[in-house]
C-alpha cells in the first residue's frame, strides 16, 4: 500500500474516530490525560503498522483496541512504580486492587454500543468550567484539534491555551465533574452551553479561521452529527432544532462556495443549483417546527436568516428587508458586534445605505471589530457604491491585511482588482498554487 | 466526594432576606442530614470577631479582622459528601443563602477524615466560646520545595497533636481555588460560575476546626501551625445557635 494512501487513511481515521476513541477511553479509564495520550499513541502505531498490515476494516475498533492496550500497559507500569514507593503492605494491596479493577474494566468486552461522545461533550461543556475552556476542551477532546490550532482560533498564545486545557482537565478530576449526560431535570439548562460549543465547532470547520484547509467537512459533519444526537435526545427543544436547521442550511452550500480553482465564491455569486436540496428542505422543515413552538432564540433566528437565502431562487430575489429585520431581532438574543455588522450589510443590500453607514460608524466607535477583516470589507462595499473608489480601495487594503486565511485574502484581492487596485496583496502569498 | 460549602454573605442584608434565610435553613439542614449528605457545619461569628495570626522571626503577630477585606465574607460552612459536583451544585442551590448571596463549593483533597470532636460538633454539643475555625490563608505562590515539604511534615504533626489532645473536629487541605465553583440562585434559576466567590490575592487552602479550646488556646494553636510562619491563619469563633 502506498505511503500516501496510508497517510490519507490515518488522516481520515483521525477526523472520524479521534473523538469517539478518546470518549470511550475516558469512560473506561476515568483519566483524561491517560486517554488522550493512549489514543495519540494508537494513531502513531497506525502510521507504523498500516503500511505493512494494511488499513483495518474498522479503523475505529482497531484504534480503540490499541489505545485500550496502551492504557492497560501504562496502568500496570504506574502500579509497579507505586508498589516500589508504597510504604506498607496495606497500601500496596490497595494500589494493586485499584489497578486491577481498572484493568478489568478496560479489558471487559464492550456491552451496549453507546455513543460516548455525547457524554464527553456534556462533560466538556459543563457549567462549572469557564466558557472558553469548554469550547477549547471540546475541540481538543472531540475533534482532535491541536492546542496550537485552538490557540490560533481563539487568538491566544499556545502556552495560554495549554494552561487553559490543563486547568479544565484538572478541575474535572479534582472537583468531581461527572462524566455523563445530565439527568432529565438538568438537561435543558445544560443544553445552551453545548449548543454554543457545537456552533463554534461547525464554524471552525466552515470558515477555517486559519490555514489553507478551507472546508473541514469532517468538523462540520461532526457538529451536525452531534446536533442530530442532541435533537434525538431533546426532541422538543426549539433551540436544538434551530441550531441543527442552521447548520444544515449553511452546510448545504458547501459545494457552491468554491470554484474549480478552489477559490471562495460569495453567497451572491454562488450557483444555487449546487446547493444540496435535501439538506435545505430538512433545514427548512426543522426551522418551521422549531418556530411553531413559539420560543424564539439565537439559533432559530440565525436559521431564519439562512432560510431567507435558501428560499431565494436567485441572489437578486433575496428578501433583504426581512433579513435586516431578523438581525435586529437577533440583537436581543446575541449581543455580538458581528450581528450588528451583518445587520449593516443587510440594510445596505435592502437599499438603506445611510442606516448601514451609521451602524458601521457605531462599530468603529466601539472599536471591538477593528481587527476583523469583514468590517473593513463592508466599509469598502459601502464606499464603492457611493462612488468613493479611493477610500474603498484603502478599506479593502486594510481588510486584505487582516484576512485570516489565504483564500479569504485572495477573494478580497480579486475584489480590489475589480476596483482598479493593486492586483497583488502585500505579502499575500498569492503565488502559491 | 467531600466538598466544603463556603456560605458567603454580605452587608447590609435586608431584614426580610434574613428572615427567609433563618426560616428556611432548618429545612435544608434536615433534608441534607436525612440524605446523609451533610456531615457537619455551623455559622461563624462575623468578620469583626476574626483574629488573623502570623508568626515572623519567632514573634506572634495578631491583627483584628479577616484575612481579606471583600464585599462578601465567609459566614459559615458545611462539609458535605456527594456523588459528584452536580449533586454538590444541587445541594448548594437548595441552601437559602444561595437565593440571596453565594455559596462556593470547594473539593477537599482526597482522604478526608473527621477528628474525635466531630460527632459532638455535628450534634451541636459544644460549649459557647469553645469552638473555633482556623482558616489557612495562602497566596498560592509555591515556596522553595524544601520549605513546602517542611510545612507539609510540620502540618501533619500539628494536626496529629490536636487529634491526640482530643480537640480536632476537622483538619484537611482543600483543593486549589482553581477547582472552586460558585452557586447563586436568582429568580428560581441556578447560576453556576467557575471560580471562588471573590477574587482575592490570598485564598483559603485548608480549614481546621477545633472544639474544647478557648479563643486564646485557638490563637496559640494557629500560631503553632507551620503556615503561620510564611502565610496567615484566620481564627474565627462559631456562633452557638
Amino acid at each position: 500500500m502506498s505511503g500516501d494512501a496510508v497517510t490519507e487513511a490515518v488522516d481520515r481515521a483521525f477526523r472520524e474516530e479521534w473523538g469517539r476513541v478518546v470518549a470511550t477511553l475516558i469512560r473506561r479509564t476515568g483519566d483524561w490525560d491517560l486517554a488522550e495520550e493512549c489514543v495519540a499513541e494508537a494513531f502513531a502505531e497506525a502510521l507504523r503498522s498500516w503500511p505493512r498490515a494494511g488499513v483495518p476494516q474498522r479503523p475505529g475498533a482497531w484504534l480503540t483496541t490499541v489505545a485500550g492496550n496502551r492504557a492497560v500497559d501504562r496502568l500496570r507500569r504506574r502500579a509497579r512504580g507505586e508498589r516500589l514507593l508504597a510504604q506498607s503492605a496495606a497500601e500496596l494491596l490497595t494500589h494493586a486492587q485499584a489497578v486491577e479493577e481498572r484493568v478489568d474494566e478496560l479489558v471487559a468486552p464492550e456491552g451496549e454500543i453507546a455513543d460516548d461522545r455525547l457524554r464527553l461533550i456534556f462533560t466538556c461543556c459543563h457549567v462549572a468550567l469557564p466558557l472558553e475552556a469548554r469550547v477549547a476542551l471540546t475541540l481538543r477532546m472531540l475533534c482532535g484539534l491541536s492546542t496550537a490550532q485552538i490557540a490560533r482560533a481563539f487568538l491566544v498564545s499556545e502556552a495560554t491555551m495549554a494552561k487553559r486545557l490543563t486547568r479544565a482537565k484538572h478541575k474535572i478530576a479534582a472537583a468531581g465533574i461527572p462524566y455523563r449526560v445530565p439527568d432529565a431535570h438538568l438537561l435543558p439548562a445544560r443544553t445552551g452551553g453545548v449548543l454554543a460549543v457545537l456552533y463554534l465547532m461547525f464554524n471552525e470547520g466552515y470558515a477555517a479561521s486559519a490555514g489553507d484547509e478551507l472546508i473541514r467537512t469532517a468538523l462540520c459533519d461532526e457538529a451536525i452529527r452531534l446536533a442530530r444526537l442532541l435533537h434525538l435526545l431533546m426532541p422538543d427543544e426549539p433551540e436544538v432544532m434551530g441550531l441543527l436547521a442552521l447548520l444544515l442550511l449553511q452546510h448545504s452550500r458547501r459545494d457552491a462556495r468554491l470554484d474549480a480553482g478552489g477559490e471562495l465564491i460569495t453567497l451572491g455569486r454562488q450557483d444555487r443549483s449546487r446547493w444540496h436540496a435535501q439538506e435545505v428542505s430538512e433545514g427548512l422543515e426543522l426551522l418551521e417546527a422549531a418556530l411553531a413552538l413559539r420560543a424564539p432564540g439565537n439559533y432559530q433566528l440565525q436559521a431564519a436568516i439562512a432560510a431567507c437565502h435558501a428560499r431565494a431562487a436567485s441572489a437578486r430575489l433575496t428578501d433583504w428587508p426581512q433579513i435586516a429585520a431578523l438581525y435586529e431581532l437577533l440583537q436581543e438574543f446575541n449581543g455580538s458586534p458581528v450581528v450588528t455588522l451583518n445587520r449593516a450589510v443587510a440594510l445596505s443590500m435592502s437599499g438603506d445605505p445611510q442606516a448601514a453607514a451609521s451602524l458601521l460608524a457605531r462599530l468603529h466607535a466601539e472599536g471591538t471589530l477593528e481587527s476583523y477583516h469583514l468590517l473593513h470589507a463592508t466599509d469598502a462595499e459601502l464606499l464603492r457604491s457611493s462612488g468613493r473608489l479611493e477610500d474603498a480601495r484603502a478599506a479593502l487594503t486594510r481588510a486584505i491585511e487582516l484576512a485570516p486565511t489565504p483564500a479569504e485574502r485572495r477573494l478580497l484581492v480579486r475584489r480590489n482588482a475589480d476596483l482598479g487596485g493593486a492586483p497583488q496583496a502585500p505579502g499575500g502569498g498569492c503565488g502559491s498554487p | 466526594m467531600n466538598y466544603l460549602l463556603f456560605i458567603c454573605s454580605s452587608e447590609p442584608t435586608p431584614a426580610e432576606e434574613i428572615a427567609v434565610m433563618q426560616r428556611e435553613v432548618e429545612g435544608w439542614v434536615t433534608e441534607m442530614d436525612g440524605r446523609g449528605v451533610r456531615l457537619l457545619g455551623a455559622p461563624l461569628q462575623g468578620p469583626g470577631a476574626a483574629v488573623t495570626v502570623r508568626v515572623r522571626d519567632g514573634e506572634t503577630l495578631l491583627s483584628d479582622g479577616p484575612f481579606a477585606e471583600t464585599k462578601e465574607h465567609i459566614a459559615g460552612f458545611d462539609v458535605i459528601d456527594c456523588a459528584d459536583l452536580d449533586e454538590a451544585i444541587e445541594v448548594a442551590s437548595k441552601h437559602p443563602v444561595a437565593w440571596f448571596k453565594s455559596i462556593e463549593i470547594r473539593p477537599f483533597a482526597p482522604g478526608l477524615e473527621l477528628g474525635p470532636q466531630a460527632p459532638a460538633f455535628a450534634r451541636d454539643e459544644w460549649a459557647e466560646g469553645q469552638a473555633h475555625c482556623l482558616m489557612m490563608c495562602v497566596d498560592g505562590i509555591p515556596g522553595p520545595p524544601a520549605q513546602e515539604a517542611q510545612i507539609m511534615r510540620d502540618g501533619l504533626a500539628w494536626a496529629a497533636d490536636l487529634r491526640e489532645r482530643g480537640l480536632q473536629v476537622l483538619g484537611h487541605p482543600l483543593e486549589h481555588r482553581e477547582t472552586a465553583t460558585t452557586v447563586r440562585v436568582r429568580n428560581g434559576e441556578t447560576l453556576v460560575t467557575d471560580g471562588p466567590f471573590a477574587e482575592t490575592a490570598e485564598f483559603i487552602a485548608g480549614l481546621d476546626v477545633i472544639s474544647g479550646a478557648s479563643l486564646q488556646e485557638a490563637i496559640s494553636a494557629a500560631a503553632a501551625h507551620p503556615l503561620a510562619r510564611v502565610h496567615r491563619v484566620e481564627v474565627r469563633p462559631f456562633w452557638k445557635m
